[in-house]
């Protein structure tokens, strides 16, 4: 299945992935590492071939073939104070759209606020989890799901999926991109601490929809307007008739 | 009131025989209160009169040492309750998903490490932990709602 000799060999990191938990079923890559008391190393990375509970944001499932794509979750505990944190969840899209454009030259594109298209399908996803406690957030799990070789998708989807088998038109190493993820994602994570905007510089100049007409969609509530910008904690600046706001909710659509 | 004035009072029930006063200047009323065992405590509390808004003073640094009294200003709430606080700007979620059971109720005995609830934003989804052990005894924002950074979510009764 996963070659973890082939995978450590490009391993190029100092912390991220040196702790390697590999295994065929979980319910949740995320949940686990938020709650186990067991992985608690600082860039513990749990992969897994299946989730029996995988899922998006507000409880959305998120389904993959066992053996084909890569769903994993990163485990960072360090002191966050002062750190703007939705610059690691934009940073973590970042490390995986480099790494698409590296390894297979595809054009990769940024949905706010951190899903990864390739011609309008989904290719890539992120859910980040944290907790935090008297107002300090001390552990952050980084979850991300990448579509690697599952050749077709059947079912209805809001955003229609696709692969890098699809896209690159061959199977590709699993391991070979994991590594070149986590080894991005860890020149990324000292950006967050150290130059965030930079990070959120390179998700700019992926995203197309800004100055785009766009509608934003949260339950029965829907706004329109014009995706300006997204500002220093990457919230997205939309401006409607006369005011601009501030938005952190919803689903982005294209008007 | 003036502050200077109301040193003067601390001074004076400190160095008395004196372990309660109480004073009412207007809308104000100010109690002082000493006992050996415990810190004194001076309470603001508006007058009577609710029509009109509370008045709210700046206490001087409160002093630590047995049997001196110490100064706290309260908001109309005791001070053993105590406010969990949003870290983030975002949604605030009572639930794990939309269709499952809330973390916490009003009532619930929670301890340190309970998750009370989540709030996201831009997809970072939060658990909160309870840092006390106490009873919930208020929800302060309706699921679903945004809330600001450092806005209190809960009200949490020590016990």
């Amino acid at each position: 299945m996963f070659n973890i000799e082939e995978f450590d060999i490009k391993l190029d990191t100092e912390f991220i992935g040196r702790s390697f938990i590999y295994c065929d079923e979980v319910e949740s890559t995320n949940s686990l590492l938020l709650s186990s008391k067991e992985f608690s190393q600082h860039g513990t990375v749990l992969l897994a071939e299946y989730q029996t509970k995988g899922r998006g944001r507000k409880g959305r499932e998120w389904n993959s073939n066992p053996g084909q794509n890569l769903t994993f979750s990163i485990l960072l505990k360090d002191d966050f104070k002062g750190v703007r944190i939705n610059t690691i969840n934009f940073g973590a899209a970042v490390a995986v759209a480099q790494s698409i454009e590296n390894l297979y030259q595809l054009n990769v594109e940024m949905k706010w606020p951190n899903d990864i298209l390739i011609d309008k399908r989904k290719i890539a996803g992120i859910l980040l989890e944290s907790s935090s406690k008297g107002n300090v957030i001390n552990k952050i799990v980084v979850g991300i799901g990448i579509n690697v070789n599952q050749p077709n998708f059947p079912g209805k989807f809001d955003i229609p999926p696709t692969s890098i088998r699809k896209e690159f038109h061959q199977l590709v190493s699993r391991e070979k991109l994991l590594s070149e993820v986590l080894n991005n994602f860890e020149v990324i994570l000292n950006l967050a601490f150290n130059a965030p905007d930079k990070i959120l510089n390179d998700w700019r100049s992926r995203c197309k929809m800004i100055g785009e007409k766009i509608k934003i969609v949260d339950n029965d509530k829907i706004i329109f307007g014009i995706f300006e910008d997204i500002d220093q904690d990457g919230f997205l600046i939309l401006k409607t008739a006369g005011k601009k706001e501030k938005i952190h909710f919803g689903d982005l659509n294209l008007r | 009131m003036d502050l200077n004035l109301l040193k003067k009072l601390i001074k004076m029930v400190e160095q008395s025989e004196i372990t309660e006063f109480t004073v009412q200047e207007g809308e104000l009323k100010v109690k002082i209160s000493k006992n050996s065992k415990q810190p004194a405590q001076v309470h603001f509390q508006p007058a009577p009169d609710l029509s009109k808004p509370a008045v709210s003073v700046q206490a001087p640094a409160p002093q630590a040492a047995e049997s001196k009294p110490t100064v706290v200003t309260s908001e109309q709430k005791p001070s053993k309750h105590y406010e969990i606080k949003s870290p983030i700007v975002g949604t605030f979620y009572r639930a794990p998903a939309p269709d499952a059971d809330t973390y916490v109720q009003v009532g619930d005995i929670v301890s340190q490490g309970t998750v009370l609830c989540i709030v996201e934003a831009m997809k970072l989804m939060n658990e909160i932990e309870c840092d006390i052990s106490g009873k919930i005894i208020k929800i302060l924002v309706e699921n679903g709602t945004p809330v600001e950074y450092n806005q209190p979510l809960f009200l949490i009764e020590h016990v």
